[in-house]
C-alpha cells in the first residue's frame, strides 16, 4: 500500500516536473530605452539587457521608449513608443514538426523579421491585430496601429 | 407607437419657432443636418488610419511577401517599400503603395533602431573521430569572434554532431566532447558561461544522410549560434 503512494507521488513529481519543463524562454531581451515593461502574470516586471522572455509576456512602452527581442528561432521583434504587444504563440521544436509564432499587436509601432519558424512553416507564424491579420513570406514588416483597441481580430 | 409621436410633436414645433426665429426655412435647417450626419460618417469610418502594414526590404536581400487580410478582405504586398492602409476591420486593406523612405523613418524610427541584431550561424568541422578542428575552420573561428563582438550580449547555443562511425553511444559522447571544445573557445572570448547553451546530437542529426559506419566529413561538425 505504502508503495503504491510512493508510485503514484513520484508519478506525479515527473508529471509536474515535466509541466514545468514546458515554461521555456521563447526569447531574450536585446534592447530596452525609456519606460518600458514586461507584465507577466499580472506583475510589472524590472528589465535588464539580456533578460528571458516567456510566452505571454505583456511587452509595453511608454513615450519615448523602445525594446527589443530575439526569439529563439532567429525572429527579432521591436516595439517603438507607446505599444502594446502580446507573444501569445511560440513552439520551436523543428524535430517534433512544432513550429508556431503568434504575437498580438493591440497599439503602437512594431517592426518583425522573421526567423526560422518563418523560413520552415510560412503559415505559423502571424501577428493579429485589431483591424487585420498579418501573415508572411519569410520577410521584415512595420505594423502601426492607432488607438486604444482592447482586442484583436480572430 | 402613437405616444412615442406624441411626445416628439412638440420638440420638432420648438425647433421650427427657434429656426423661425434665426430667419431660415426648415428645409435648409434639416439638409445641414443630414450634410454634418455624412460628415461624421466620413471622417469616422473612412478617413481615419487605423493601421498601416509596410512591407520592408529583408536583410539578406530576398524579396519575401506580406499578406494582410480581415473581414473586407485582403491585400498582399511584395514590393519593399510598399505599403497598405487599414481603416476598420470589416473593409479591405487598400491596395499597397510606395511610401517614402522619410515616412517610414519617421513613423517607424524608434521601432527599426530597437531591431535588435541579425543572428549568426557557423558551421566548424573537424577531423575523423576526433575533438581536433579542420584546418579551415579554424578561419571560420575568426568570422565566429568578430559576430560575438557585433552582437553583445550574445547567447550562444552550441550544437555538436559526429558522423556514423562508431556506436551511438560513443557519437553522443563525442558529439558532446567537440561542442564543449567549442565552448571553452567561446569562453575565452568573453562569453558568460551562463549565455552559453552546449548539447550534442550525436550522429542523429546529420547534414548528408549516410549508412552505418560510413564517414562523412560534412557531418562532423558543431553548429555555433550567436544570438
Amino acid at each position: 500500500m505504502r508503495r503504491k503512494t510512493y508510485f503514484w507521488g513520484f508519478l506525479f513529481l515527473i508529471l509536474a516536473v515535466s509541466l514545468f519543463g514546458e515554461e521555456f524562454a521563447v526569447g531574450y531581451l536585446k534592447a530596452i530605452s525609456g519606460t518600458a515593461q514586461i507584465v507577466r502574470q499580472g506583475e510589472n516586471l524590472e528589465l535588464r539587457i539580456g533578460d528571458k522572455v516567456f510566452k505571454n509576456d505583456v511587452l509595453r512602452t511608454g513615450p519615448n521608449s523602445s525594446l527589443g527581442i530575439t526569439f529563439k528561432d532567429d525572429t527579432l521583434l521591436s516595439l517603438g513608443p507607446n505599444s502594446q504587444v502580446v507573444v501569445n504563440d511560440f513552439a520551436f521544436s523543428p524535430a517534433e514538426g512544432k513550429l508556431s509564432f503568434a504575437a498580438r499587436i493591440l497599439k503602437g509601432t512594431v517592426v518583425y523579421l522573421s526567423g526560422i519558424i518563418g523560413k520552415l512553416a510560412p503559415d505559423a507564424a502571424r501577428l493579429q491585430t485589431p483591424y487585420a491579420n498579418i501573415g508572411f513570406r519569410g520577410t521584415r514588416v512595420a505594423v502601426q496601429i492607432e488607438g486604444e483597441a482592447q482586442h484583436v481580430i480572430e | 407607437m402613437s405616444s412615442n409621436k406624441l411626445r416628439i410633436e412638440p420638440r420638432r414645433k420648438r425647433r421650427c419657432r427657434d429656426a423661425d426665429k434665426g430667419g431660415r426655412s426648415l428645409i435648409s435647417h434639416r439638409a445641414l443636418i443630414v450634410l454634418l450626419l455624412c460628415l461624421c460618417c466620413w471622417l469616422s469610418a473612412c478617413a481615419k488610419r487605423k493601421g498601416l502594414v509596410v512591407l520592408l526590404p529583408d536583410p539578406d536581400g530576398k524579396t519575401g511577401a506580406v499578406t494582410v487580410s480581415n473581414k473586407g478582405g485582403t491585400e498582399t504586398i511584395t514590393e519593399p517599400g510598399k505599403a497598405t492602409e487599414i481603416r476598420s476591420f470589416d473593409k479591405a486593406p487598400k491596395t499597397a503603395v510606395a511610401i517614402p523612405e522619410s515616412e517610414i523613418r519617421e513613423v517607424f524610427g524608434d521601432a527599426l533602431d530597437a531591431q535588435p541584431p541579425v543572428p549568426a550561424h557557423y558551421l566548424v568541422y573537424f577531423l575523423s573521430n576526433t575533438t581536433e578542428l579542420d584546418p579551415e575552420s579554424r578561419e571560420t573561428l575568426k568570422d565566429v569572434f568578430t559576430a560575438l563582438k557585433r552582437i553583445k550580449p550574445s547567447e550562444v547555443s552550441i550544437v555538436g554532431h559526429t558522423d556514423r562511425v562508431g556506436t551511438k553511444e560513443r557519437n553522443y559522447q563525442l558529439g558532446l566532447e567537440r561542442a564543449r571544445i567549442i565552448r571553452e573557445i567561446v569562453i575565452a572570448e568573453g562569453v558568460s558561461e551562463a549565455l552559453i547553451e552546449t548539447i550534442s546530437h550525436g550522429e542523429d542529426n546529420p547534414l548528408i544522410k549516410t549508412d552505418d559506419e560510413v564517414p562523412e566529413p560534412k557531418n562532423r561538425r558543431v553548429e555555433i549560434v550567436i544570438r
